[in-house]
């Protein structure tokens, strides 16, 4: 099973580095709406996005291996 | 003497209502009222749909009364979960306050085939706002208040599908409909000691469905037992040109189970480590009870990151369904203070981690299946731990502070399951087991259910309600 990051697990530097820029942008874009409190909860919110980001990466595919997504070029028909 | 319909299984009720012992319009004005005056106990109703339930029970007596039943729902009531669309100004309201007013000018497909299979639509029911998808991290986050299991004054009906589980725990109707993105219906029906099911995505269309995650939402039934939610999913099931992700695979109901049936079960170890000792002790009990059923293995799966998979398809697609309350600021005024504004860290998910946690399900789907192949079903405990209080945050593997490979792993790879009471834990509170299956493998998971609960009572044994 792999590790499941949580907003209590350590966070790596490089994982900390990611996540200040990306939390950079939510700063940027949605800031001046949140408390320095929710700011602070959006921070660790984000590590947590970051961490688990990571925990994909870390799993190594093949070419072959694409999404499970599917794709209908049918489209809906109204009543 | 005739029974009370109240607590009785969907087919015992239809052959009373069928055998015209019981009015249809005598039974919608008896749930009717236990909505009205015991929904508020629990939250667990949004709005009562006293009028068009009326009509359509006046209706269903009407066509029997001439001899024109149409099937074991006919003159039924129910209820269904606040985020399928239904029109007559009746509002659906996805539980979040920005939406309360919210109407739409057409019934969602499952409200469409549960009026043609002559079921009564008595009541719209709560739900955790916009289900869950902010990241609620506690059980006030619904502006119909905390949902309340009828099983405990202080603890929590789950989410969610809150009301729906909770109304069929109460009795307040005979069957619901609820919705699972991941743990929706599974987690409800454990906290409430109910029957739930989340059926293969794309078995059932979600055309009228509030969206929180296009490639992960179900929309299943809640029921007192599971012969209850197989006789629902076979009216709602099936293609609707109105959704191209319904799937193309009409579903038959079959419930004549041959006599001795075997089953073969797989046990995932780790789910059943992650639970508490209370649930770990009913789970261990209702293994005995499946190996008078068949056979019971551990069952192992490769090292991936299920609940990162999931989580990061979820989260990522909510942000994207949820973009116009996010952009407008309207998550303010959701109820549960996390709720407004944690959808606002979903922008820090990039398109090659989503399409990734995309790439990766295609392989715990894969891997999923090749040991079904060799099973009935993997079993696990519904949910780890009984229902929490309803000041506590809960742990949960959605907001990342618990394990739940079962569910991460049912979810991701669109498999159904089906959970049903399996005794009671700490504070006397429900616990439960879930059966999960291979894709549109619903008959096989319904039938271990049915027969795990011929032989045990759990499903019979109810809370003191009124």
């Amino acid at each position: 099973m792999g590790a499941m990051p949580t907003e209590d697990s350590p966070v790596s530097q490089p994982a900390r580095s990611e996540a200040e820029l990306l939390f950079a942008l939510v700063r940027d874009r949605y800031g001046n709406r949140l408390t320095s409190e929710e700011l602070a909860a959006v921070r660790t919110a984000v590590e947590a996005i970051v961490e688990a980001a990571r925990a994909l990466r870390a799993v190594r595919l093949d070419n072959a291996d694409g999404p499970l997504l599917p794709v209908r070029p049918d489209v809906p028909r109204q009543p | 003497m005739t029974p009370s319909p109240v607590f009785l299984p969907l087919r015992e009720l239809a052959a009373l209502v069928r055998a015209r012992r019981v009015s249809p319009v005598a039974l919608t004005e008896q749930f009717l009222e236990r909505l009205e005056t015991l929904g508020p106990r629990y939250n667990a109703v949004v709005t009562v749909t006293r009028e068009r339930a009326l009509r359509e029970a006046r209706r269903a007596e009407t066509e029997i009364a001439a001899g024109g039943w149409r099937g074991p729902l006919h003159g039924i009531p129910y209820g269904a979960k606040d985020l399928l669309a239904t029109t007559g100004g009746i509002p659906t309201t996805w539980g979040a306050a920005p939406r309360r007013g919210q109407t739409f000018d057409v019934d969602a497909t499952v409200i469409r085939r549960l009026e043609a299979a002559g079921a009564v639509l008595a009541a719209k029911l709560a739900m955790v706002e916009l289900a869950g998808g902010a990241g609620y991290r506690q059980p006030r986050a619904a502006f119909t208040g905390p949902g309340r299991s009828p099983w405990g004054e202080d603890a929590w009906s789950g989410g969610s599908s809150s009301g729906s589980a909770a109304a069929v725990a109460a009795g307040l109707v005979p069957f619901a409909l609820g919705s699972e993105t991941w743990g929706s219906i599974v987690s409800p029906a454990a906290n409430c000691g109910v029957a739930g099911l989340r059926p293969t995505l794309g078995r059932v269309s979600r055309h009228g469905a509030m969206a929180l995650s296009w490639s992960l939402d179900k929309i299943g039934p809640l029921g007192i037992t599971a012969d209850d939610c197989g006789l629902v999913l076979e009216a709602i099931a099936g293609p609707d040109p109105l959704d191209p992700s319904a799937e193309n695979r009409p579903f038959r109901y079959e419930a004549d189970d041959p006599p001795g049936r075997r089953f073969r079960f797989g046990v995932l170890r780790a789910a059943a480590e992650a639970a508490d000792a209370d649930v770990r002790a009913r789970f261990e009990e209702a293994l005995d009870v499946l190996r008078a059923l068949g056979t019971v293995e551990d069952v192992t799966l490769p090292a991936l990151p299920y609940e990162a998979i999931t989580r990061t398809i979820l989260f990522a697609e909510a942000a994207s369904a949820f973009e116009d309350l996010v952009e407008s600021g309207a998550v303010a005024e959701l109820t549960a203070p996390e709720d407004r504004y944690l959808l606002y860290a979903r922008d820090a998910i990039l398109a090659k981690d989503y399409i990734k946690a995309l790439r990766l399900r295609a392989v715990v789907a894969r891997e999923v299946d090749r040991i079904l192949a060799g099973l009935d079903a993997f079993v696990a405990p519904g949910r780890f731990a009984v229902a929490s209080g309803l000041d506590e945050p809960f742990r949960s593997a959605f907001g990342g502070t618990v394990l739940d490979p079962t569910g991460a792993i049912g979810n991701a790879a669109g498999l159904p399951a089906v959970a049903v009471p399996d005794g009671f834990g700490d504070r006397g509170l429900p616990t439960s087991l879930q059966f999960v299956g291979r894709a549109f493998g619903e008959n096989t998971i319904l039938a271990a259910a049915r027969a795990y609960q011929a032989r045990t009572d759990w499903h019979r044994r109810h809370p003191a309600v009124g």
